[in-house]
């Protein structure tokens, strides 16, 4: 039986970085197949190449044993390759409808939108999906928009499905109903690729996987064969230490949140009576999926996003902040790691010295407002760079834009507990970040909890919030549900998490 | 594999891919700059040529003449101090994310203010000059400061709405030349002329509005490179979200050097009335705005590089000046070489940007 | 009195129809993702090809109205290669082709002589008998060619927009680019194209300017209208009827000036000369002052030049 696809020695180099290095892959019709490794190990990128949007540099595709050479994406669906995107390719302000017949183009528009959501209709009834054609996307539910995407690839008559990290975004039962959904299409003779870093998703639905490290395809083995732990070595390579725990000695209350509330842009209240506190010395995780409004509350914490109403009080602040400007919260000793570095932490096209140093300039550590001492920024960013290990710096005046994500995420780190921060707001610290610098920066929290800061760490990753975290809060539509004391029970956190607690 | 596959893959040929540039080093970068500049100058050459220019005089029209005359060198060593400050003017409001489309309404407003206080004879004698130039920079400051509000207030689109308030000013200043202002001793659209004090003095022979030029040069390159105002400019400029959230003022870095911008525009302005006829006239600030943002554009918001391409842009001027006399060269032909020079710089970016793959 | 009234409706839609077609062509620019500045030059250029093509043909109007069309579509070539192949800042790009254009076309009108030479240009169109109907007949038809047709040029386009694939695609690749490249789409294809038809709208809009209005070509003949009509596009939501409604308000204010000063009500000159200008500006604060904080309809992705494989 020749494979549905097959990717033969796939190269692709960026800009002298290379993405994949001679990397192998092939799927069967009927079969799930994994394809397994961590963030930047070059899994989205030989996606992208078998679905067309990447030319590679050298190397052969075969479908159903014949070479083909895409011509971009539109070749590779009319081929029978459909990809659901991690972040998903839809245009937000039009219909279900409306973006599955643009990918799937009808000669006349109006007979094109009814036969499409008729089709829509009668599809998504047989999975189970349960979309009305006629919704704008951008008003749907992560979980739907996966849907209508996975709807898009199937209208358009793809065999060959490729899912790329599709439980990313979802909850523990959402995911488990869309692989199983994921097993039946296969069932009917398509090739499912699974694109993932989840070993629990493979352990469970995956026929084959293939590991992949470095841009590089390692192996490619039935995953019941394999324990979890050979796995995890096969995908990480050495095994990495937990961060060591010690048992927490809480001080006074550090910061208090007292019914937060925060609204949109388009006036949806995306946080709702949100209150907790932190001590000094404790790791206070937020668990929730995202999109619950954690980003909103980090945004809040940081002082980016004006609070419909409620306080944030800080220790020694003298009097509650309701609504503090980053400088102030800052001046008040907090230091934030946000989700999106390039969005509120690293100006990409600055120099990684005046990135590091613009934490210093405003207590005005670097001179006066009228003379900036230009060598002492040098000489501080030098020795932070090396106390925290940032990698890749040919020189400090190198753009903050060419270090890697784990690398740029030091840099913030370094910068931000470079003033000994006694509030620390974390928002997915590791997301993006590869198993050693995800180690790295988990370790750098948990020092800066030895050393007596109140930490609030907000993660869409369960595990990393039950590893950390000396209390747990769980965050779904807005509000704080449930809270628990470590060691939590992961069964009941992700039930909290979902809203039956 | 199939012939038909084969055939397919040698029809398709050669296809292009586009790839964003991580780096590139400044060497490479001057080289493209030089190219699509050297590019620039050779199109506008041939416009030229197509326009009744004989070949063989070009070279001497634009070097020669504009540098050996006597007159010429004077005319540039004065045009150049409106340039450099309008570019300054520019590059200080593009350093806030702020795209100053208003210079030439801001100018207007300088020479109304300086103007003012010339016909009301406000403050002594000795002090009128400076008093002067305070005014053009306070009126030309209040201009701007409406868009810079309305920016940042209401986010109202600050291309659109400060070269809206262009088209105001300019109707203002006639309503004043054809109206209260006129002059009384001959009756035409223009102001009285300024006394002799009210004008920058020659200094070594040479307007004194060039030296003026250069020190304000001298003090936007200190303040953009060695404060911490100029430090967060970088970063607003830089990103005004990541600025935010490290804990910089964004909102009064960006109105502070929105006013700055309109401040040196307006004293380009009085530099304009006060140095060419001496009063204020009809249509002095005509043509400004393109060479501020061009001036701009090509320093890559750097004062020394403006203060440097200012001179040249001058020289241009000067030379589109003689064309007219000479060839009956409309002088919307400096403002065509000026565009065309822009385009091809433009152009270079993209080179400069991003890198092209060959994939076969 | 009244007389002066039903004058000022009739002359209305004369002044409203550059403001419609050039806010119509931006509308199309900038749904499609590219924001276009360059509408004051482009309707130069219109303008200057319209009368150069009348004073060549010496007369057939409509003929050189669709010459300075395309004329305006090959000039925006310049302008899309800038935009949407080489992907220069789409602001810069913009006020660059403003200033070529205001220096190309007054250069050319120069050096061809087709400046301050009067042309008979198009007349009105009585369409008899519903021209004799009293009032109603005056004000709708009575008009010049390009009147009648803005109603049919704005239901097509609309039409294209909203129903039809061409639309949906054109309307995807200036929501999202990455959308609509996974999905096909060749978005620098479809930009480069939109940007030309687009233009060829605004080149319309300019040689009406000259060829039914002014019937004589002068430096900047366009004096700012280009820019009103940008402002109108945000006014309009980037949507098409409520850009005419826009523009009938201020084709009303512009016929109202000359009408004001003849029934003998003193305004100063120039005030009145500024007040096209005033009102856009206040329309842009009104309109920015009620919608605060909320959706402003842009196209997700106006102003981003889209390059595939772009890595941080």
């Amino acid at each position: 039986m020749t494979p549905a696809l097959d990717l033969v020695d796939i190269r692709k180099t960026f800009d002298s970085f290379v993405a994949l290095d001679d990397a192998r892959f092939s799927a069967y019709a009927g079969e799930v197949h994994a394809l397994l490794g961590e963030n930047g190990a070059g899994k989205s990128s030989l996606m992208n190449v078998a679905c067309g949007l990447y030319t590679p540099d050298s190397g052969q595709m075969l479908l159903h044993g014949a070479e083909v050479s895409l011509s971009g994406p539109s070749e590779a669906s009319a081929r029978g390759i459909g990809m659901v995107h991690q972040h998903f390719k839809l245009v937000k302000p039009f219909t279900v409808a409306e973006n599955i017949l643009l990918a799937n183009p009808r000669r006349s528009f109006g007979k094109g939108i009814r036969e499409i959501s008729d089709e829509i209709r009668k599809r998504s009834d047989a999975l189970g999906f349960n979309i009305d054609p006629t919704r704008r996307v951008g008003e749907l539910s992560v979980a739907e928009q996966q849907r209508t995407e996975i709807l898009k690839v199937l209208v358009g008559g793809a065999r060959i499905l490729i899912l790329d990290e599709p439980t990313a975004v979802l909850t523990d039962q959402e995911a488990e109903t869309l692989l199983t959904t994921a097993r039946g299409i296969a069932a009917q003779g398509a090739a499912i690729i699974l694109v993932t870093h989840k070993l629990s998703d493979v352990k469970k639905f995956a026929d084959r996987v293939t590991v992949m490290r470095g841009g590089k395809t390692v192996a490619t083995i039935d995953p019941a064969t394999r324990t979890t732990e050979e796995l995890t070595e096969l995908t990480v390579g050495a095994n990495l230490p937990l961060p060591a725990r010690s048992p927490g000695h809480f001080g006074r209350r550090r910061i208090e949140v007292i019914n937060l509330r925060c609204a949109r842009a388009d006036g949806h209240i995306a946080l709702e009576d949100a209150s907790f506190h932190v001590r000094a010395g404790e790791i206070y995780g937020i668990a929730g999926v995202s999109g619950n409004g954690q980003s909103e509350l980090a945004e809040a914490l940081m002082g980016v996003r004006k609070p419909e109403s409620g306080l944030i009080q800080i220790e020694d602040a003298g009097e509650a902040v309701a609504a503090a400007s980053p400088a102030r919260m800052r001046a008040l000793g907090a230091a934030f790691i946000p989700a999106d570095r390039y969005s509120y932490a690293l100006a990409g096209s600055l120099s990684i010295t005046d990135n590091f140093a613009v934490g210093g300039v405003g207590a005005g550590r670097y001179g006066s407002w009228a003379r900036l001492r230009q060598g002492t920024m040098k000489k501080d960013a030098e020795a932070a760079i090396a106390a925290f290990d940032v990698q890749g710096v040919r020189t400090l005046s190198q753009k903050a834009a060419l270090l890697s994500g784990g690398n740029a995420q030091k840099l913030v780190i370094a910068r931000e507990f470079s003033r000994s921060p006694n509030v620390i707001v974390a928002h997915s610290p590791s997301r993006g970040l590869d198993a050693r610098a995800t180690a790295a920066v988990h370790s750098r929290l948990m020092s800066a909890r030895e050393a007596g800061a109140a930490v609030i760490l907000i993660s869409e990753d369960l595990d990393e919030v039950l590893a950390l975290s000396d209390r747990i809060g769980v965050m779904t539509h807005g509000r704080l549900v449930a809270e628990f004391d470590a060691p939590a029970d992961r069964q009941q956190v992700g039930r909290a998490m979902v809203g039956h607690v | 594999m199939t012939a038909s596959a084969v055939a397919k893959r040698r029809l398709r040929g050669v296809r292009l891919n586009l790839e964003v540039r991580r780096d590139i080093s400044p060497w490479r970068q001057a080289a493209y700059l030089a190219g699509f500049i050297a590019l620039g100058v050779c199109i506008s050459g041939l416009i030229l040529i197509w326009a009744g220019v004989p070949a063989g005089d070009l070279l001497d029209q634009f070097l020669v003449e504009t540098i050996s005359d006597g007159d010429n060198l004077r005319s540039v060593l004065f045009q150049g101090a409106p340039f450099i400050l309008v570019g300054l003017s520019a590059s200080v409001a593009f350093r806030a994310r702020f795209w100053n489309l208003g210079l030439e309404g801001q100018m207007i407003w300088g020479g109304i203010g300086a103007t003012f206080v010339s016909l009301h004879h406000i403050g002594p004698e000795a002090l009128r000059l400076p008093l002067m130039i305070f005014a053009a920079a306070a009126c030309a400051m209040l201009w701007v400061a409406i868009a810079g509000q309305l920016k940042l207030k209401l986010a109202v689109n600050e291309i659109i709405s400060t070269l809206l308030m262009n088209y105001v000013a300019l109707n203002f200043l006639y309503h004043l030349l054809y109206g209260p202002w006129r002059d009384a001793s001959d009756g035409f659209p223009h102001s009285a002329k300024y006394a002799d004090f009210e004008r920058l003095p020659d200094i070594f022979g040479v307007s004194g509005a060039l030296p003026l030029a250069l020190v304000v040069t001298l003090l936007i390159w200190w303040l953009v490179g060695f404060t911490r105002f100029g430090f967060y400019m970088k970063f607003v400029q830089a990103s005004d979200k990541v600025a935010g959230a490290v804990g910089i003022p964004v909102g009064r870095i960006t109105l502070a050097s929105v006013l700055l911008s309109g401040a040196l525009a307006g004293i380009a302005g009085f530099i304009v009335a006060s140095g060419q006829e001496g009063r204020l006239i009809q249509n002095f600030s005509d043509g400004y705005l393109f060479s501020g943002i061009l001036i701009a554009f090509l320093s890559r918001n750097n004062p020394i590089v403006a203060a440097i391409v200012a001179m040249l842009v001058a020289m241009l001027f000067i030379s589109g000046q003689s064309l007219q006399v000479f060839y009956q060269i409309p002088f919307a032909m400096v403002q065509l070489i000026q565009a065309i020079i822009v385009i091809c710089v433009a152009a270079s970016e993209f080179l400069i940007r991003h890198r092209i793959h060959i994939v076969r | 009195m009244y007389e002066l009234f039903i004058n000022w409706i009739a002359n209305t839609p004369g002044y409203a129809a550059p403001y419609a077609l050039a806010a119509l062509g931006l509308i199309l620019c900038e749904r499609a993702g590219v924001l276009n500045l360059t509408a004051e030059g482009i309707m130069l250029v219109g303008a200057l090809s319209g009368i150069g093509a009348t004073l060549i043909l010496g007369g057939y109007p409509p003929v050189a109205i669709v010459i300075a069309m395309i004329m305006a579509a090959l000039v925006s070539m310049l302008f899309a290669t800038m935009t949407v192949l080489l992907r220069v800042n789409q602001v810069i790009a913009g006020l660059a082709m403003v200033f070529f254009c205001q220096g190309l076309t007054a250069l050319l009108g120069n050096l061809f002589e087709w400046k301050n030479q009067p042309i008979t240009g198009i007349g009105r169109i009585d369409i008899w008998p519903l021209s004799e109907i009293p009032v109603i007949g005056h004000v709708l038809f009575s008009q010049d060619m390009i009147v009648f047709l803005l109603i049919p040029i704005f239901y097509l386009v609309n039409r294209m927009l909203t129903r039809s694939m061409v639309g949906l695609r054109l309307r995807a690749v200036g929501e999202s680019p990455e959308a609509s490249d996974a999905a096909g789409i060749n978005v620098t294809a479809y930009r480069f194209l939109t940007v030309m038809a687009g233009s060829a709208l605004v080149g319309l809009a300019g040689a009406y300017i000259s060829v039914a209005s002014t019937k004589i070509w002068v430096d900047n003949v366009t004096a700012g209208r280009g820019w009103i009509a940008l402002a109108l596009v945000i006014f309009a939501r980037w949507r098409p009827w409520r850009a005419l409604l826009g523009a009938l308000l201020f084709g009303a204010i512009e016929s109202a000036m000359p009408r004001i000063a003849a029934a003998g009500i003193k305004v100063p000159q120039y005030f009145m000369l500024m007040l096209p200008y005033v009102v856009t500006l206040c329309v842009m604060i009104w309109v920015a002052w009620s919608k605060r904080g909320g959706a402003t309809d842009e196209p997700g992705a106006l102003g981003q030049p889209h390059v595939r494989e772009e890595r941080r």
